[in-house]
């Protein structure tokens, strides 16, 4: 079955009460039993365990990347915090890209440090660098490719190789990507993270998160965190996201082709320094990009000449365009890392990893290409 | 006789049949695929037929089942059966909106030549629509002071097909008395629709006393937290629609469905089967599924609500009784209330948690205290948990004439309060603030 077909109709069948052709949303806590001794016959206890709504999305987004299970959490922080606890315990090593989503950077140093477990934060795009952390004692790789913000790519088979050599799980954050262009499980790697916040809904609507898994065990593990931390996505939540999924690769080739045209745009712009964006030829990682992952995705930054005044600036005057932290969705946003996605990142280790202080990020949406070249010119003009 | 509306969920918890009980449990029975304890919110437009001698059939209105959610949804159908079991009627049909359940109500049995005998206190809306919108297409309506029993009698003409009021009138809040009306209604062979919106079952049953029809708006009491909007209609299934040939839209055959007769086929669930398969079929006002389960939540505590509206206006009318900036407080809890003893007769627990008061200084001075209140929200609704306040002669009822005004017991001075949940002593002193205020105004 082809993607398009299976991101409509996987895991989701009529409602055999009343024929309902989409899943109910369960919005309740609890389910009653018809007996002591048929105790969790149906499935389902208590909607902290599990709720039909929720297993509808996890079966489709199982399906979506033929996988053996999926876990939904409440949030895509939440899915990488069930990651990290289910495989490490005080005294175990992760070695995590060094560009990471801010929050998952926090998360390592600043809470999972408090309880003895060591982080290593390594330059996934050198291979020599990621196997050269590996302990006794590592557990994990976490990577992110591309990475947030900035496109650094990661290769996934390379780091699932080191992983598997070590004795360590590699969970992949696919959230740029999505399992319509790029496949990390093909790629040998255990898991798949996603924060289901962007393209998975893609309305700007809920935030979620899903780790997506190639074996039962490691999903088992996850789904025990799930349950026991209580980091649960709500069936409303769930429900808003099936229906997201339904239209995902629609999206996501409408706004990659917008993000190709706008990279090609703002590369020949005079008051650009440089575009970063894997579908350009420019991308100094092009070649892994290409084939990795069968499309490129909507996420671009560009740096303005003039730097962080120049790029507050445009972010100032740029309308169509929202000044907002989401990504992935319909609407097109721009975003100064520096200042609000990334700002927990320390300066120095920031600027070592690229993240520079013009960096303007921006997540292509689907409006009409015309209207988003002609704002960004327009606050350029400004600058 | 096919026994039902077209709802496939039809058990009422027949052996617990009180009130709180009912707003708990009637209407839902536990799906059978995972026994949520919740009703399931079936947010889909369509369902699957398993074939189509079944999807046949459901489209005949030979059997229950849902097709398409604009005639029926598995979540709203529980809202319909749990409502229809609160008010002791047969059958109800929910509508996005309580305007929706009067126009569907109405024009289910009146056409072109028809005419209606209604209160004169009613909602802006009701009136409106009775006055400007349903004489384009040949209703018409006769307005009568609800205070004048015999006046109904007289207001009758050869077409009338409708006797139309609201238990507690709006704004003046002047007593249906629903028992004598109702005696009226049956000698003249006409059906007697009450908007019990005001009242809601848990303070009087309509359908107890004579009553054939009740509409609400669902939004409010019911409801209860201003969360979403919604109507419907209940049918008291004790209205003879077959003794004469007034109601051809339920005795004579319905040719959209084969020549279906309705009376005979569905009898005292006839007029809301009437409702569901013309208004909801060919006007489309149906409630969403979504809405359905915020008011089936509203509902659960209907009667724990009702009962601290109730404490909260008995304090707050003795409060303002007793206030130095208020010139007038009306409610028909006081004794000295123009129907006060309907009230007591009809509404026992209490009439109802609107009080109408008058602040000393006229319009401004009203002005004045509304814009120095806090905690009261100046908006257009009532029937909040939290307290509202609104100056109708310049809103609700704005768009009806000065004559009108006078009719439907409106001042200029007048301040409508719909009483909320809060602690009494805070809803106080928020109106010190505005009385504070009104005093300037009137000193000056």
């Amino acid at each position: 079955m082809g993607f398009t077909t299976k991101q409509i109709h996987a895991g989701v069948t009529p409602d055999p009460l009343t024929g309902s052709i989409l899943t109910p949303i369960y919005q309740t806590t609890t389910y009653v039993q018809d007996s002591v001794d048929e105790y969790l016959a149906k499935g389902f206890s208590y909607s902290r365990s599990g709720n039909p709504t929720v297993t509808a999305l996890e079966l489709k987004m199982t399906a979506l990347e033929d996988a053996v299970d999926t876990v939904c959490f409440g949030t895509g922080m939440a899915a990488v915090q069930g990651v990290m606890l289910a495989f490490l315990n005080a005294g175990d090593h992760a070695i995590i890209s060094d560009v990471a989503y801010g929050g998952t950077y926090r998360l390592c140093t600043k809470i999972l440090a408090r309880f003895g477990v060591e982080f290593t934060f390594v330059d996934g795009s050198n291979l020599d660098e990621v196997a050269a952390a590996v302990r006794d004692n590592t557990r994990l790789f976490l990577t992110e490719t591309p990475a947030n913000p900035t496109m650094k790519c990661t290769d996934i088979a390379g780091v699932s190789k080191i992983a598997r050599k070590a004795g360590a799980v590699h969970a992949v954050d696919n959230t740029f990507l999505t399992p319509y262009y790029q496949r990390p499980l093909e790629l040998d790697a255990d898991m798949s993270i996603y924060s289901t916040t962007k393209y998975m809904d893609g309305h700007n609507a809920t935030v979620g998160g899903a780790v997506v898994c190639a074996n039962q065990e490691h999903a088992d593990a996850v789904r025990f965190i799930q349950g026991s931390t209580g980091s649960i996505m709500s069936p409303q939540v769930a429900w808003l996201t099936l229906q997201g999924c339904k239209t995902m690769s629609l999206r996501l080739d409408a706004q990659s082709a917008n993000a190709m045209a706008i990279a090609e745009h703002l590369e020949g712009h005079p008051k650009v320094e440089q575009v970063c964006y894997p579908g350009l030829k420019s991308f100094a990682q092009h070649e892994l990009a290409s084939t990795q992952a069968t499309g490129f995705g909507a996420m671009l930054w560009f740096e303005v000449k003039g730097g962080l005044v120049a790029g507050k600036k445009l972010m100032d005057n740029i309308d169509v365009f929202s000044l907002a932290e989401n990504l992935g969705s319909v609407e097109s946003l721009i975003t100064h890392p520096v200042t609000m996605t990334h700002a927990a990142v320390e300066e120095a280790e920031r600027i070592r990893v690229g993240i520079i202080d013009g960096l303007v990020r921006v997540s292509v949406g689907l409006e009409d290409i015309e209207d988003l070249i002609d704002a960004l010119d327009r606050a350029l003009d400004q600058v | 006789m096919r026994s039902t509306g077209l709802s496939i969920r039809s058990e009422v918890v027949s052996n617990f049949n009180h009130f709180d009980t009912l707003s708990l449990h009637a209407g839902q029975t536990i799906d059978d695929e995972f026994g949520a304890r919740a009703t399931p919110i079936y947010q889909t437009s369509s369902y699957v037929f398993p074939d189509t001698d079944t999807a046949s059939s459901i489209f005949n209105l030979e059997r229950g089942g849902h097709a398409y959610s604009r005639i029926t949804n598995p979540t709203v159908a529980v809202l319909e059966q749990r409502i229809a079991a609160l008010e002791g009627g047969s059958a109800a049909v929910c509508t996005s909106s309580g305007m929706a359940a009067t126009f569907c109500a109405i024009t289910a049995i009146l056409s072109q030549g028809d005419h209606i005998v209604a209160s004169s206190q009613m909602y802006g809306g009701n009136i409106s629509l009775m006055k400007n919108t349903l004489p384009r297409f040949g209703i018409t309506a006769t307005f009568v002071d609800p205070t004048d029993v015999e006046g109904f009698r007289a207001a009758i003409q050869d077409n009338t097909r409708l006797i139309y009021g609201e238990l507690i009138g709006n704004p003046g809040l002047d007593i249906l008395d629903l028992d004598a009306i109702a005696a009226i209604a049956a000698e003249k062979h006409l059906p007697f629709m009450v908007d019990a919106t005001f009242n809601t079952p848990y303070l009087c049953k309509c359908f107890e006393h004579g009553v054939n029809i009740t509409i609400h708006s669902v939004t409010k009491w019911m409801g209860g937290h201003g969360n979403a909007i919604g109507g419907v209609v209940v049918d008291g299934g004790n209205f003879d629609w077959g003794a004469t040939d007034k109601y051809p839209t339920i005795t004579e055959p319905y040719a959209p469905f084969s020549g279906l007769n309705i009376w005979e086929e569905f009898g005292p669930s006839a007029f809301a089967t009437r409702i569901r398969a013309e208004a909801m079929r060919d006007i489309g006002p149906s409630m969403s599924p979504m809405n359905a389960f915020l008011l089936l939540q509203g509902l659960e505590t209907l009667s724990l609500r009702m009962d601290k509206h109730l404490s909260n206006t008995k304090e707050l009318l003795e409060f303002l009784g007793a206030h130095e900036q208020v010139s007038w407080v009306s409610h028909p809890d006081l004794p000295d209330h123009s129907s006060h003893k309907l009230a007591r007769k009809y509404l026992p627990k209490g009439a109802g948690s609107i009080v109408s008061f008058g602040v000393k200084g006229g319009r401004d001075a009203g002005k004045a205290f509304i814009e120095n209140v806090s905690l009261a929200s100046h908006l257009a609704n009532v029937g909040d948990a939290k307290t509202l306040i609104i100056h109708p002669a310049t809103t609700t009822h704005s768009r009806i004439d000065a004559e009108a005004l006078v009719a439907a017991g409106i001042t200029e001075d007048m301040i409508r309060l719909s009483v909320g949940l809060e602690d009494v002593r805070d809803i106080k002193v928020d109106f010190e603030n505005g009385f504070r205020a009104a005093r300037k105004i009137a000193g000056a």
